[in-house]
């Protein structure tokens, strides 16, 4: 009686604990939400936190008119990088975990150094590269910096996931007959999708979200993707907040998007990038 | 034969391999090249210094050692309030609440946000008269903190932090249930008959279980709070007067707006440097244990 009691105040004091922190988190967002429903006469008048006066729904049209080609932008780069950064880092991972190589451990070490290396380290000399093969201020060019810089994450998490694949599996396929190739693509790829949906969740959204080689790759305005964009709502004389919040919230649908519909997978796809 | 065995890894190796080397080991060595130089990257004078930029950062620029210091009380903060969170909301989160799903998305979901978008309305949060955080301490009687927290240099980057958490609990979150999903119950089991109380099965069971959970999670955290950049800039932009600078923002001024490269160069190596002591002795340590 006595014991579960006990567990019911612990559960309850828990629940309390866990609202009172999701409000914390929750809160801003709301402003965000209330900031973009509101007139600008609205805004100026009263707090930043209060609830509008009258629902102006149709900021959410003028924001889409001016962030649509930034929102289109970025769906460009993400949809081709990340399912190509995706093909590259599963084969070279193949390659650590399951092709008799002597230098696995120090490839995997050499290639895991990389994520310490800043982005603002290489910019000049990227800058320089990609002027010299003509790449400056194109999709493809960026593409293959942010591909690059995906790398050793996007190793590291497949690797980890395909270390704990049973070579049982893959001895079943050599016997059927199988090159590498196939043991890759018709093996260890299907098994390791839970880790393939956790990467795609990350990747996508790392890519969406990437601001520091937008700004300085793609100065032509209108290719760059939504993160430069949303800066462009804030003018050099006056900022239109109530444009500019409504813009946040249509920039952050499609990852809200990614991240419900691959949700369930990016706990278990951690756990293979743990347990590696 | 044998030859045929050692081409084919290196056949899947090399689109990965290329890229990496053409994007970050090339680019950064040559960074670390132009860091011997005084150079402003485009005229045709190029002066090598040798180590002077170097010295000259650690001896005389007031701002690189205020950036230093940042980065290093960023990263305390990062590992003990947000990795501790981050633990805190797993351990809860593991036990079979109703709704737990709704809470891991509730505290995950600012992850998702780009560092531009969580500045934006982090920045409306701390508005010195309009904003909420000014309401909020009204409201509870708190006035006297009541502050413009962007704006005065002792205070920004602690504001800062504040929204840094807010935006980065979850992924340590979303990493320690992964780890604390693959812990049998046994143990557990076994503590609860021992009589074990709820501490003592998280020092001597959770903890040592989790030993390769935390190893990423040290890791990725210890290099995001290096490289961190993309919050900073957009709330203060390393203001006010340069108060909030980091060395990756720090970096981002000096070669691009004064265009200093041998010395933006030179800070980039200094992070890379303190990365690497730290970091590499730890994964490599690591790496070598799950090879049998």
């Amino acid at each position: 009686m006595e014991a579960s009691l006990k567990r019911k105040v612990s559960n309850g004091l828990l629940y309390l604990i866990l609202i009172v922190l999701a409000v914390f988190f929750i809160l801003p967002i709301v402003f965000v939400a209330f900031t973009a429903l509101k007139s600008n006469a609205d805004l100026n008048a009263h707090s930043f936190h209060s609830f509008p006066r009258e629902l102006m729904w149709g900021n959410f049209a003028d924001a889409w008119e001016r962030i649509k080609k930034y929102m289109g932008n970025s769906l460009l780069i993400s949809v081709v990088k990340v399912p190509l950064g995706i093909l590259v880092n599963a084969l070279a991972a193949f390659a650590l975990t399951r092709l008799r190589f002597k230098w696995s451990t120090g490839m995997f070490v050499f290639i895991l150094i990389g994520m310490m290396v800043p982005m603002q380290a290489t910019l000049v000399p990227l800058n320089m590269m990609l002027n010299a093969v003509g790449l400056n201020n194109t999709y493809p060019g960026i593409m293959f910096i942010y591909l690059g810089f995906g790398i050793p994450f996007g190793i590291l998490v497949l690797r980890g996931f395909m270390l704990a694949i049973p070579r049982e599996l893959d001895e079943a396929a050599v016997i059927d007959g199988c090159g590498e190739l196939g043991k890759f693509f018709r093996i260890i790829v299907p098994i390791a999708m839970p880790a393939i949906a956790t990467l795609f969740i990350l990747d996508f959204l790392a890519t969406w979200n990437e601001f520091l080689l937008a700004q300085i790759f793609i100065t032509k305005e209108s290719m760059q993707p939504v993160t430069a964009g949303l800066l462009t709502f804030q003018g050099q004389h006056s900022t239109d907040y109530t444009l500019l919040n409504a813009g946040v919230l249509l920039s952050i649908i499609p990852v809200m998007f990614v991240y419900v519909f691959f949700q369930k997978y990016l706990i278990s796809g951690m756990v293979g990038a743990v347990k590696g | 034969m044998r030859l045929r065995a050692n081409i084919t890894p290196w056949l899947f190796l090399f689109p990965a391999l290329f890229i990496y080397l053409a994007v970050i080991v090339f680019p950064s060595l040559y960074s670390l090249f132009l860091s011997f130089f005084d150079w402003n990257g485009v005229s045709a004078d190029r002066k090598f210094v040798g180590l002077q930029n170097y010295i000259n950062l650690i001896t005389q620029d007031s701002v690189f050692q205020t950036a230093l210091k940042n980065n290093l009380i960023w990263l305390a903060g990062n590992m003990t309030i947000m990795i501790g969170l981050g633990l805190v909301f797993a351990l809860i989160l593991n036990r079979q609440l109703k709704g737990r799903v709704f809470f891991r998305s509730v505290f995950y979901y600012p992850y998702v946000l780009s560092g531009i978008v969580v500045a934006i309305v982090w920045s409306w949060m701390y508005h010195p008269s309009k904003g909420f955080v000014t309401f909020f301490l009204e409201k509870i009687g708190l006035e006297e903190w009541a502050a413009p927290w962007l704006s005065d240099p002792k205070t920004a980057l602690y504001a800062i932090f504040i929204a840094a958490v807010w935006q980065g609990a979850g992924l340590p979150m979303v990493l320690f249930l992964a780890g604390l999903q693959t812990i049998p119950r046994d143990p557990y089991e076994a503590a609860i008959i021992d009589g074990a109380n709820p501490f003592q099965t998280f020092r001597y069971i959770t903890l040592p279980l989790l030993r390769d959970t935390f190893v990423i999670v040290f890791a990725t955290t210890m290099v995001g709070a290096m490289k961190v950049y993309d919050i900073i800039y957009g709330m203060t932009a390393g203001g006010p007067a340069n108060s909030t600078q980091v060395l990756s923002s720090w970096m981002y001024y000096q070669t691009f707006k004064y265009n200093y490269i041998g010395i933006g160069s030179a800070i980039s190596w200094y992070l890379i440097f303190i990365c690497m002591v730290v970091i590499v002795p730890y994964v490599i340590f690591i790496s070598r244990r799950s090879y049998p």
